[in-house]
């Protein structure tokens, strides 16, 4: 795209019009982009910098700050606190990426039936997106009480007794995913259902022709050609499930023990509770490698999935 | 190969009615092309023979079997699409074996006859490639060969030429033409285009309001429509039509124009009528028709120009080159051989 005028420093007058370089920027289209490169520089590149910075330095309060090179860094490989927050962080983002995935596409698909009354449905099913996460969290919390909760009360009903949820370790990191899928599998549904609609009728009719039943309509069409969507929502939810830190933090600030401590809320307590800021720095600063890294490798996915972007 | 039968056809969507009862009887081996303006019907009579649309009332038949509740992929037909309907993921090779593999077709089978269809239509080299890495021409190839590897019984295609540009649809049109030729597949093909239906059909079938208007081969109808609808639908550029009244030996216009006719049919006689005369059978001659010239478009191989005879714009094509000017009176005259009446109120032929 050309959006460049012959300006008046050329000085010349050209017999035919000047194709200037792809991505060339004349000195006199400077100060428009420099209100943008002051904003993204303050708030983006300036904290990272600043980041970087704190996490090789010894920074805490009361002690003078002082330079300590990679220190903080491998204190990072002993730590065992940071490692299990580092696998439940995995597992919790990995659980919270399948089930609304999972589920989200099931309702995409019934969504994308002529179910009678499915606008008001689909109403009903995104509101859960709506909601604010502290309001959630006092919600679900009532909800998985073990006594007074109507979950144990669902569960008595089909005969199940009752469970701990939150309070028990080893039910605490499903528990808080139970909340993360009911919240965004109808973002999941929003995205699959754009999907859907905007595949071509064509290849349907084709395929009844060649012989296809419902089922490998699904697995052999719909399925191969919502990938890429699938892959957008499994990077917005990857990212979001990676970062989740509200309900976490609303329902159990981590706990039992440290049973639901993720990344996020070990950080939080090392850099606000302990006030080792330098530390806390040096983890902020592998937590966001870790989500660079696995965002570049579902962005690496998208493009090689990108049939879809082609005119076929 | 099987012939197909379509019988008292009837499609209603609510209280539209879409296709008002059609027969037609389609011949083992035979290329039929269904042809019509937009919405009369023939798109909606190709998707009742593939049996993507229900039939409302009717029969269709494919070789000695009633289809109307079988379902599209027991048909034994394959169908291609305006859109060309690839699958977008699948390269051409798997594009053509999709409907051999749900088959369960054994895998050196399915490679014979994707080698054979490759063949047939030039994409040898093309079948690891995706439909986006292909252009129009040869995305309906592929959509072609698809169709060739499942050795159905009846070719269907839906207006499939109508997204390539003019000079490869002329070549394309060579081309389906000559694969009939070759697997001789009982093929109904629809287009609005009727220089295709002209060129490649061996029967059309013209199509108007959800009705058949005439069926015949291409020459038959261009020669002898039997109504108005076809006479001006068939034939480009499209017949000069004249109103006024027949009288004996000659047509008199509704401005007084007389014109000479070489039978006239004892029935039209002091009748209302349609006067239609085909551009080409228009020669200058001295003892024509004076008239005034509006447009001259020279092709090279000839020229059309349109004279004003009683107040309306007649088209002549002309082979020879003639030095003449927008604004001069010329005389034209038809050969009274090649003149073609019609009743003017029903629009049907007038036969002498």
């Amino acid at each position: 795209m050309n959006t460049a005028v012959p300006s008046s420093s050329d000085g010349k007058k050209d017999a035919g019009p000047r194709q200037p370089k792809k991505g060339s920027l004349r000195p006199s289209h400077w100060p428009f982009i420099i209100p943008a490169l002051v904003v993204v520089g303050g708030v983006i590149v300036f904290p990272w910098i600043f980041t970087l910075w704190m996490s090789v330095n010894g920074w805490q309060i009361g002690v003078e700050q002082h330079f300590v090179g990679l220190t903080n860094y491998q204190r990072l490989l002993t730590d065992a606190r940071f490692i299990d927050s580092m696998g439940r962080t995995l597992s919790y983002t990995a659980l919270s990426v399948i089930a609304p995935l999972f589920l989200g596409t099931l309702a995409a698909l019934i969504f994308n039936t002529k179910l009678p009354g499915r606008g008001i449905l689909r109403g009903i099913f995104v509101m859960p997106m709506m909601a604010t996460p502290v309001a959630i969290a006092l919600v679900w919390t009532m909800m998985f009480h073990p006594q007074l909760g109507i979950l144990n009360y669902l569960l008595s009903l089909v005969g199940i007794g009752p469970q701990e949820w939150v309070f028990h370790p080893a039910t605490v990191i499903p528990s808080l995913v139970l909340v993360e899928t009911w919240q965004w599998t109808p973002l999941v549904m929003l995205i699959v259902l754009g999907g859907l609609a905007s595949l071509p009728a064509e290849p349907y009719e084709s395929a009844s022709l060649d012989g296809a039943s419902g089922w490998q309509k699904f697995r052999f069409i719909t399925f191969p050609m919502i990938i890429p969507f699938l892959l957008i929502a499994t990077m917005i939810r990857t990212i979001d499930a990676l970062k989740s830190f509200d309900i976490i933090y609303a329902i159990t600030q981590g706990g039992p023990g440290t049973a639901s401590e993720t990344i996020n809320l070990y950080l939080y307590s090392v850099a606000f509770t302990y006030y080792d800021v330098g530390y806390g720095s040096a983890i902020a600063v592998v937590f966001f490698i870790l989500i660079i890294a696995l965002s570049l490798l579902l962005i690496y996915l998208r493009q090689r999935t990108s049939w879809l972007l082609g005119d076929a | 190969m099987a012939a197909v039968q379509i019988a008292d056809v009837r499609k209603t969507f609510g209280t539209t009615h879409v296709i008002r009862g059609v027969d037609v009887d389609i011949e083992d081996g035979e290329f039929v092309i269904l042809v019509g303006p937009s919405g009369c019907g023939k798109s909606t009579l190709l998707r009742m023979i593939a049996g993507l649309e229900s039939i409302t009332s009717g029969e269709i038949r494919i070789g000695n079997r009633v289809v109307n509740d079988v379902p599209p992929k027991d048909r034994d037909i394959a169908m291609v699409f305006q859109n060309y309907a690839l699958y977008p993921h699948m390269n051409v090779a798997d594009n053509m074996a999709f409907s051999l593999k749900l088959k369960n077709a054994p895998k050196s089978e399915i490679e014979t006859r994707i080698n054979r269809a490759a063949t047939i239509l030039g994409l040898t080299e093309l079948l690891d490639r995706y439909p986006r890495q292909l252009s129009g021409g040869q995305r309906q190839r592929v959509a072609m060969g698809r169709a060739i590897v499942r050795d159905p019984q009846v070719f269907l295609f839906d207006e499939p030429l109508s997204n390539l540009d003019a000079k490869l649809r002329v070549s394309m049109r060579a081309e389906i033409k000559d694969l009939h030729q070759r697997l001789k597949t009982t093929t109904v093909y629809v287009t609005h285009d009727q220089i295709e239906a002209m060129t490649m059909a061996e029967k059309i079938v013209v199509m108007h309001d959800g009705i058949v208007e005439q069926i015949g081969a291409p020459l038959e109808l261009y020669d002898h429509p039997a109504n108005l609808f076809v006479a001006c639908f068939i034939g480009s550029p499209s017949m000069n039509v004249l109103k006024g009244r027949v009288e004996l030996g000659e047509f008199i216009t509704a401005g007084g124009v007389r014109l000479p006719l070489e039978k006239t049919p004892p029935s039209a006689l002091g009748k209302p009528a349609v006067y239609g005369v085909r551009p080409e059978h228009l020669k200058l001659s001295a003892d024509g028709v004076p008239g005034k010239v509006l447009v001259i478009e020279p092709t090279g191989s000839e020229t059309q120009v349109v004279v004003e005879v009683d107040g309306q714009p007649i088209t002549c094509l002309l082979r020879e080159r003639v030095a003449i000017q927008r604004g001069d009176t010329i005389s034209v005259r038809a050969d009274p051989a090649l003149v073609h009446l019609f009743d003017a109120e029903t629009g049907k032929r007038l036969t002498d």
